[in-house]
């Protein structure tokens, strides 16, 4: 078990004044006896946690997706969310980590191994039997969307590959795992927008969030990636640059969560937090500043757009929202879905996928209300993308893509940019 | 940018922003969490106990006249007999809204309300499910309760209220008779009497339990989003009184409040910001320019021409305070009506009928409801403040909770509504 103190996260233990509001809320407890709400898996079941105690009590946490709706709704400020990932954290030190959740937390080598060939990956993976085999074997849901390996190469190839704008302004891009490995795109359209704006993108070296880890409570190893993108990154802070990332939840660790969770809160992380930022945030921070070019071409379309839980633990406002309301004909309509369900990696389980797609329903039955006009949908999180993809059968895309057509650089529907060669 | 940002999403801070929206202001809600709606019984409680809590009060609205003259810094003194009208406006706005208020039948007079624990509950207006309540009224009580179900033990009420010389019974029905979950909250059996099929089934043996001549007590999770259809369901089926007695939190009556109104609040374009504790804000002069809250990154500003803060008191998290005896405003760091010294805070016995010091400290404000400094001087051109963040009122003591809410929420709102707004550029 990680030795951190319990000190920022543990303390707002005390804040509880045991009113409900977050079990009131929770997604999943709305959907489950198996998880009985954040009050009682968190704040409650703490109190049996303190040092001392051997074993962890109680397991039901387990059945927490780490969405934060309970931390959103908590008029006293007790960071739920969190405890409850330590308490997760702290069943896998007592008991060790299912294989399954040690391959979930390893998805950047997984797609670094499936881009070697990834025809051949999408293939043995993605077919029926395999998948019949990963769920009865090791227990991955056999219906779950997990992403297919891009067929396109990875998005640090296509980065190197091409000419880049040099530029006395330059913003350095974190794309994430899932950009780089099945949605290349996104990156294209993040850096079609940045050169579009007259920015030079640099693409430093850089790995995993750790967020993958960290919600399945393997907090030491989740402490090293960690420590190694401080390192990583942290001469492009120290010189000024913004770094921005298109994965909100990516973002979200790198600024706090990572942070808090570990216990790790010093000169470097604050120096680091200050730099980084959400692409539409980061936009949106440009248009404040009346630099942002705001000649964007019409978008005639309703589009529903899901307000992901990660983007709203950033407590950031509606960034997408604000910069997507200057295209002219985009009707953009906001949800209020409390979360799609899958939540990290908490819906690949096989035991957790029906409760997932309960949860998720809400979502999806947001977007089919808004009718056959919508045939697009947008949520700043991949996650969240396909899980709707997946319970509503309707093409789902970034945020930054929808920018980078409304500047005339990127084909919603075929999904790459203007400028790339038909295939 | 929008002209005025309400701090706080609880009962005042919801009919403030109703309120200003209404009068055609851009108004946005900026909220640490949810508010304390979803803790209180959803009535609406003017004055309970005056002078103390030893003293029932029968007629509010007279008694506060008393109130006021002998307390002349006292929320209610300030609001210049405006109370009445905004009790008529807020019950007519339930109306609107689908969630019906009414008060006694004997109009002005207070109700007296069982609460979970069978006590005598005053207070002035409540939601039609809970009227048959009323402990005035002569027909027996039944008491029903689902078992399993947590804090809602119908022979300790009906014990209690027998002891005060009621005729009450109680009864337990089995809780799968509306849900097949094993451990749930009062919200989710809410949501669960929302299905027609389950309230037939409650009513059947409902109906096997009620004696003729009896109301029957239930507690408050008869539906929620089909609330109106549930209540009218079961009296017809079961074809007595039914009565809703509010549960411990989370309270279904305060939700149901609170969803009604946020629907309200949507429909006029007012949007509420969630969990956007403030840690900050920018004045120049005698402006606010905006406040700041916490987020991820870096401080998220809101700008805005006004800003009326209805954060609440030292439960509601609006005033702090620490071992030191250090006491201040959340928001704004505004000046507070506080006593000098923590040995001052309480008086010796817990109970004591008086109350104690503390929960009447607060923020001062002028007569358009403006903090002011000690000398009586306004703190802020554009601010207003609202509901339980002011001083001198123990509205706990009192049961004026959420009647000061309502008429300071309306009145700051209004008053902050009608000066123009000057551009803070």
């Amino acid at each position: 078990m990680h030795t951190a103190s319990w000190h920022s996260v543990g303390m707002t233990l005390d804040e509880c004044i045991k009113c409900n509001i977050c079990t009131t809320y929770c997604p999943v407890a709305a959907v489950t006896d198996k998880f009985p709400g954040p009050k009682y898996a968190g704040p409650q079941a703490q109190r049996f946690r303190e040092c001392g105690q051997l074993k962890s009590p109680d397991i039901s946490v387990d059945y927490c997706c780490a969405c934060r709706v309970c931390n959103e709704v908590c008029p006293s400020g007790v960071k739920i969310a969190e405890i409850n990932a330590r308490a997760k954290a702290q069943i896998v030190a007592d008991r060790g980590i299912p294989l399954r959740n040690w391959f979930f937390g390893r998805n950047e080598k997984l797609g670094k191994i499936g881009s070697y060939a990834p025809y051949l990956a999408n293939l043995g993976f993605h077919n029926p039997f395999s998948r019949y085999m990963a769920e009865k074997i090791m227990g991955v849901a056999r219906h779950a969307p997990i992403p297919r390996w891009s067929t396109e190469g990875s998005f640090e190839a296509w980065f190197r590959r091409m000419p880049r704008l040099k530029s006395d302004k330059k913003v350095v891009y974190f794309h994430g795992c899932s950009t780089n490995y099945y949605e290349p795109q996104v990156g294209k359209a993040a850096v079609a927008v940045l050169e579009h704006l007259g920015y030079e993108v640099i693409v430093p070296p850089q790995n995993c969030c750790a967020l993958p880890m960290l919600n399945n409570g393997e907090f030491p190893a989740a402490e090293k990636l960690f420590r190694s993108n401080i390192a990583k990154l942290l001469p492009y802070a120290d010189q000024g640059y913004p770094i921005v990332g298109t994965s909100v939840s990516c973002v979200l660790v790198l600024r706090e969560e990572a942070s808090e969770m570990l216990d790790i809160e010093n000169d470097q992380t604050r120096r680091l937090r200050s730099a980084l930022w959400d692409m539409s945030e980061w936009l949106r921070d440009l248009l404040e500043q009346d630099k942002l070019d705001t000649d964007f071409r019409e978008l005639k379309m309703v589009l529903p757009y899901h307000v992901s839980c990660q983007a709203r633990a950033h407590r950031m406002g509606r960034p997408s929202l604000d910069v997507m309301s200057l295209i002219p004909g985009l009707d953009v309509r906001e949800g209020s879905a409390r979360c799609c369900g899958l939540a990290g990696t908490y819906g690949y389980k096989a035991e957790k996928y029906d409760i997932a797609m309960k949860v998720g329903e809400e979502a999806f039955r947001f977007v089919r209300a808004q009718g056959d006009a919508a045939r697009i949908v947008t949520s700043d999180s991949e996650i969240c993308r396909w899980q709707l993809e997946h319970g509503t059968h309707k093409f789902c895309r970034a945020p930054i893509e929808i920018f980078a057509a409304a500047y005339g650089l990127y084909d919603l529907d075929k999904r790459r940019l203007i400028t790339e060669k038909q295939k | 940018m929008v002209d005025l940002i309400v701090v706080g999403a609880g009962l005042t801070g919801l009919i403030a922003a109703y309120t200003a929206a209404k009068m055609g202001q851009q108004v946005k809600i900026v909220t640490k969490g949810l508010g304390a709606t979803h803790w209180h019984a959803g009535s609406i409680d003017v004055l309970g106990y005056y002078p103390d809590d030893a003293m029932p009060v029968t007629r509010p609205l007279e008694m506060i006249q008393d109130l006021v003259r002998s307390q002349p810094r006292h929320p209610y003194a300030i609001l210049d007999g405006t109370i009445p009208d905004a009790l008529k406006n807020f019950a007519a706005l339930t109306q609107e809204i689908g969630l019906p208020y009414a008060g006694a039948a004997n109009f002005g007079d207070n109700l007296w309300l069982p609460s979970p624990v069978g006590a005598a509950r005053p207070t002035f207006l409540a939601p039609d499910a809970q009227l048959a309540g009323d402990l005035r009224r002569s027909e027996p009580m039944l008491i029903v309760g689902l078992r399993g179900m947590r804090d809602f033990y119908p022979a300790l009420i009906a014990e209690n209220l027998t002891k005060q010389g009621q005729r009450a019974r109680a009864a337990f029905l089995p809780r799968d008779l509306i849900t097949d979950r094993h451990d749930i909250n009062t919200v989710q059996l809410a949501y669960a009497l929302d299905d027609p099929a389950r309230r037939s089934k409650l009513a059947a043996e409902l109906k096997k339990l009620a004696q003729p001549g009896e109301r029957i007590g239930l507690p408050a999770i008869l539906g929620i989003d089909a609330h109106a259809a549930a209540m009218s369901d079961l009296q017809t089926q079961v074809g007595a009184t039914i009565f809703e007695i509010p549960t411990l939190s989370p309270s279904v009556p305060g939700v149901r409040l609170t969803n009604a109104l946020r629907n309200q609040l949507r429909q006029l374009g007012v949007r509420v910001e969630i969990n956007a504790a403030v840690i900050g804000f920018h004045a120049e002069g005698d402006r606010v320019l905006w406040i700041e809250s916490d987020a991820s990154g870096r401080p998220l500003k809101h700008r805005a021409g006004k800003f009326l803060l209805a954060t609440g008191g030292i439960l509601g998290g609006g005033i702090d305070s620490d071992h030191t005896g250090k006491v201040w405003e959340v928001v704004l760091n505004l000046p507070l009506a506080v006593p000098r010294e923590r040995g001052q805070w309480f008086r010796a016995r817990f109970f004591d009928p008086a109350g104690h010091p503390i929960f009447r400290a607060g923020v001062s404000v002028n007569r358009k409801f403006q903090p002011i400094d000690a000398q009586g001087a306004r703190v802020y051109v554009n601010v207003w403040a609202a509901g339980n963040i002011l001083a001198h009122a123990d509205p706990i003591l009192e049961r004026s909770l959420e009647g000061i809410a309502l008429a300071t929420g309306i009145a700051a709102a209004r008053n902050a509504s009608e000066q123009s707004t000057v551009s803070s550029e």
